[in-house]
């Protein structure tokens, strides 16, 4: 038979939705991990310290450096207008609606993501996984669900600490170095602010964003080669696979919350 | 040859095909393992060896043909059913597979701590235990990163023995050991198989001890298995047999059968 473009389109198309429902699957296994006693407590929160605790000084400092250019931009711009007093506003939007959750997201995949990938990827190349098996231990319940689930506890508690850092980072600009008033950043950004539109939205797409890196990433880990190759592919996809996934769910969460 | 020994199988290959991509390792093997007894399988690099010990741990599934263990066909089970006969199942990888985020004590203690509800006390002097069974003493709190090859294949037999299981599967146990290492494992094969009736299915490159301890010896050659004890292997007048197990080889074997194997 010969091999037109339309075959293979046909192809990478039916491979494509066999590669979806994998990773529904897996992701639905997850979910029943979780809810399938024994409770993994101990692990769950060691996957927390090191998705979660490890992270903090790298949010704390990206926020801050995030604000304090959000802080000199917005002032540059809004000084034209006469508007310069709403800067905490404008910071304060900014972070809270999309750059709190979307960069803390890419940050996080970088940092957390990829190194479940690559642990778990280690774990099948060194035959760990199989070691689980063998002492009829559930992987996916001793490994995948507490890494998953950390990754999606993490990620709204991250992203909220990068927003208050930004924050900070725009009050340190607009205040101390441009000499704005202090208390009109502040108010603005208080009036500005509502909880529905703003900070629900923000904690709904960071955990969205969380849940999804916790299944790509593991799921990555978990179907990896058994070679070093492998591990480094599917650590190098896991990264780009849900870098892209969440920029398409920002925007879909965007839209859908009727902005 | 014929299989020399009659008792009841307690592992049965049985017409194993098992392919990847293009290569079929298996075209149509058939074995048996009798319960309680060491059989050891040999054969050159890529015939196979480690895939059957994975194929009886349900780890690989064949691509046609049963793999009956302990009266369960482990190649058509679910993995819920092949949780249930690998609790009576040990198994010792090549490279240990012990959880590198974990301690000794944690890894051994593992299967004790999932599917007992014995306390910390307990776990800890079972642990101790198998540990000095394989001639370790004092690597609790040492991570698999800290050992060395062998320590960290006597600690990988240790967690696969912690259970007391029916069917140990080993995969190259001796590799990486010094000599009095080799006869302490030896030693605890034997005592495992024949005091307490395990049956022990062991991979080896290690010509004399395979040799040494194996009540039979199973011979992977062209996808097929020739089954025979060291003196009928010796004697067997095969050619591929005779080349594999060399002028040394043959010469042992043909002693252990005169003396009897230990």
């Amino acid at each position: 038979m010969t091999d037109t473009p339309i075959h293979r389109l046909g192809r990478f198309g039916s491979s494509w939705i066999v590669g979806l429902g994998r990773i529904a699957n897996f992701a639905g296994g997850i979910v029943l991990a979780i809810v399938r006693p024994p409770w993994r407590v101990q692990r769950v929160v060691r996957a927390v310290y090191d998705a979660g605790v490890l992270s903090v000084a790298l949010i704390c400092g990206a926020g801050f450096a995030v604000g304090m250019v959000l802080g000199l931009q917005g002032y540059t711009t809004l000084v034209r207008f006469g508007a310069q007093e709403s800067l905490g506003a404008v910071v304060g939007l900014v972070l809270i609606r999309e750059l709190g959750p979307v960069v803390t997201g890419l940050l996080v995949i970088g940092r957390a993501g990829s190194a479940t990938t690559a642990e778990i990827g280690a774990m099948v190349s060194t035959q760990q996984l199989d070691g689980l098996r063998m002492m009829s231990i559930d992987p996916m319940h001793f490994v995948v669900m507490p890494k998953a689930l950390a990754l999606a506890f993490v990620m709204p508690l991250l992203s909220s600490l990068f927003i208050v850092f930004g924050v900070f980072g725009g009050y340190v600009v607009g205040v101390e170095l441009v000499g704005l008033d202090g208390g009109s950043y502040m108010a603005s950004l208080e009036n500005a602010v509502g909880f529905r539109d703003d900070v629900l939205q923000s904690l709904v797409k960071s955990a969205v964003f969380g849940a999804l890196l916790g299944v790509i990433a593991t799921y990555r880990g978990f179907t990896s080669p058994g070679n070093a190759m492998g591990v480094s592919r599917s650590t190098t996809s896991a990264v780009v696979t849900t870098s892209v996934w969440l920029l398409l769910a920002d925007y879909v969460i965007t839209a859908f919350w009727g902005v | 040859m014929a299989n020399v020994d009659s008792r009841e199988a307690h592992v049965e290959i049985d017409s194993v095909r098992l392919g990847f991509g293009e290569r079929d390792v298996f075209e149509d093997l058939s074995c048996r393992f009798a319960r309680a007894r060491i059989t050891v399988l040999m054969g050159g690099s890529g015939t196979g060896k480690s895939t059957v010990l994975r194929m009886i741990a349900g780890l690989q599934r064949p691509d046609s043909g049963r793999v009956v263990v302990a009266g369960e066909d482990v190649a058509a089970l679910s993995e819920r059913g092949l949780q249930r006969v690998r609790r009576r199942l040990g198994m010792l990888f090549q490279d240990g597979a012990l959880l590198d985020s974990m301690t000794v004590l944690e890894n051994v203690g593992l299967p004790l701590r999932e599917h007992t509800k014995l306390g910390e006390a307990e776990i800890r002097d079972a642990v101790h235990e198998r540990l000095a069974a394989v001639g370790l003493h004092d690597v609790d709190e040492l991570l698999p990163g800290e050992l060395s090859g062998g320590m960290l294949r006597r600690v990988a037999l240790a967690r696969a023995i912690i259970m007391d299981p029916e069917i140990v599967l080993c995969d190259e146990p001796f590799s990486g050991l010094d000599p009095p290492n080799v006869e302490r494992i030896e030693a605890l094969f034997r005592e495992l198989c024949h005091d307490r009736g395990l049956t022990l299915i062991v991979t080896s490159h290690h010509m004399a001890s395979s040799l040494r301890m194996s009540d039979q010896i199973v011979l992977l050659q062209h996808g097929r298995a020739v089954l025979g004890d060291p003196g009928e292997l010796a004697t067997s007048g095969d050619a591929d047999i005779t080349d594999f197990l060399g002028a040394d080889g043959a010469a042992l074997a043909r002693q252990i059968a005169r003396e009897g194997h230990r």
